[in-house]
């Protein structure tokens, strides 16, 4: 994880004059005496990560705390400057979306070093004695259930594309490989193409019209995540294979859910971000009040 | 104070509070690497012969379990039950044994008294997927291992395990009026559907 960029950036000046205030988007109802809680979340340009951290900040401030909400937008390094912000800050805790499962662990590790107790929401990083806790949902079994759905939609046999998410994501991986546990022991469903589109609406659009012009006759589409769902859409609409192909994506996103609704993209499985986030919040409150039972 | 000594002070201090590099600790470096090294069938190999064989003595007898549910589902959920994290869904771990009173492609069903010709349970004997037999014995527990993806890849190996090892036992020789012993895992969502026949995924099927 490169952090030198953003030291270089951070004027000398500076360093005297401050502490920090919150940065990086969302806003704050601070005042000097009350708690702090840190929100950061991935990417807050995807609509379910807003309802992630809408909840999360909402919890927060329902039990009492300040509540500022980050927006890493997918990077490491933007995360790991929140986090210099956050210890520099005196925040009580911090409930993190974490960017990396690999890259976020030094950042959680910094944290619990200075006395900041993180809890995670939605996604893991690969280590079990950094954060204080780590609430997902069960990725792997929502994909045995859709790919068992998606064998039946498909009468066992067609042709298909898997747009992944991000790949330093365990949560992409959980998905892919509950999905083939189940679609790989039918022979006669065959995997055309797999590429990851990084859980970005846009880049699985651009995915999806290229890989049409391959593979023109595919049946469907499996896609990690729903803000690729709808890209992927968006593509088989614009080639006018939209009835051609079956979508699948995965988070229950209204704008997917209504899509469903219509008779357009055929299914996801649904997750709950409220309540991840709500008792992400409600974890951190019972930790700052002295429990430290989170087994 | 000269501004070039100022300047030293002040970058000595930028440096000290955010430092180029972070050391770690041998232990937190060799996790990292144990969960990319993490080997689910070793793991499960030496799991079902340690544990989950020698563990069947605890399952909780089937035809009681079904007795309990169907009268106090709460209660039956209380005290042989297991969830794992937020869900609604509980996994019970049981044996018995029981007549087979019909045989399906992917399921085998079990009367477990003695006049009863409707199956009360069912053997799944196809593809075996989810996590009834990861989850349900309690035996294994989700924060002993370094991440999600290790604790699934158990899951996986487990039911291929059964469908290798134990159902081929089950399909090649099941056969209407045959007496079963067997001790699985069941998984419940809702008392209401859940229970007619009780499907349990088997990790011991006796076919004497």
């Amino acid at each position: 994880m490169n952090r030198v960029s953003f030291r270089a950036l951070f004027p000398l000046l500076l360093f005297l004059l401050i502490p920090l205030t919150g940065c990086g988007g969302g806003s704050s109802t601070a005042t000097d005496e009350t708690p702090k809680i840190a929100v950061i979340i991935s990417n807050l340009n995807n609509p379910w990560f807003v309802v992630l951290g809408d909840a999360a900040k909402e919890r927060a401030s329902e039990l009492g705390y300040d509540v500022v909400v980050f927006d890493s937008q997918d990077d490491s390094a933007k995360e790991a400057a929140h986090f210099d912000n956050v210890i520099a800050s005196g925040y009580a805790a911090v409930l993190l979306n974490p960017t990396d499962a690999d890259g976020s662990i030094a950042n959680v590790r910094r944290a619990k070093e200075a006395g900041v107790p993180v809890f995670c929401m939605d996604r893991e990083i690969n280590a079990t004695d950094a954060a204080v806790s780590q609430i997902l949902s069960d990725n792997y079994s929502g994909c045995v259930a859709l790919g068992q759905y998606f064998v039946k939609q498909m009468g066992e046999s067609g042709k298909y594309v898997e747009l992944l998410g991000l790949v330093g994501d365990n949560n992409t991986w959980n998905r892919s490989k509950g999905f083939h546990s189940v679609v790989d022991r039918y022979p006669d469903l065959k995997m055309v193409a797999q590429q990851s589109a990084d859980f970005s609406r846009e880049k699985a659009f651009d995915a999806m019209e290229t890989i049409l012009q391959a593979n023109p006759d595919i049946d469907a589409v499996f896609c990690g995540n729903d803000t690729m769902a709808m890209g992927a859409h968006r593509a088989l609409v614009a080639a006018e294979k939209d009835q051609q192909v079956k979508v699948f994506g995965f988070d229950g996103a209204d704008e997917v859910v209504k899509s469903i609704a219509e008779g357009k993209i055929l299914a996801t499985a649904m997750q709950f971000p409220k309540l991840i986030a709500r008792t992400a919040a409600e974890s951190a409150d019972r930790y700052l009040d002295g429990d430290r039972d989170f087994r | 104070m000269t501004i070039g000594a100022a300047a030293a002070v002040g970058t000595a201090a930028l440096l000290y509070c955010f430092p180029l590099f972070h050391v770690v600790s041998l232990d937190q470096a060799e996790q990292s690497s144990a969960a990319a090294e993490f080997d689910p069938v070793a793991f499960v190999e030496k799991f079902w012969t340690d544990q989950l064989i020698p563990g069947a003595a605890q399952a909780t007898d089937a035809a009681e379990l079904l007795a309990i549910v169907k009268e106090n589902p709460e209660a039956a959920r209380q005290a042989h039950g297991r969830s794992v994290g937020l869900g609604h869904v509980y996994y019970y771990f049981v044996a018995g044994s029981g007549r087979i009173v019909s045989v399906e492609k992917n399921r085998v069903g079990l009367s477990l008294r003695d006049g009863h010709e409707k199956a009360q349970v069912s053997l799944e004997a196809g593809n075996i997927f989810g996590n009834a037999v990861r989850d349900g014995t309690g035996l294994l527990d989700v924060n002993d291992f370094a991440n999600s993806r290790d604790f699934n890849a158990l899951s996986a190996e487990i039911n291929g395990r059964i469908e290798r090892h134990v159902l081929p036992t089950l399909r090649d020789n099941a056969a209407v009026g045959k007496t079963v012993r067997f001790v699985g895992c069941a998984e419940i969502m809702d008392e209401q559907t859940d229970l007619d026949p009780l499907p349990i995924v088997p990790f011991i099927v006796e076919m004497p």
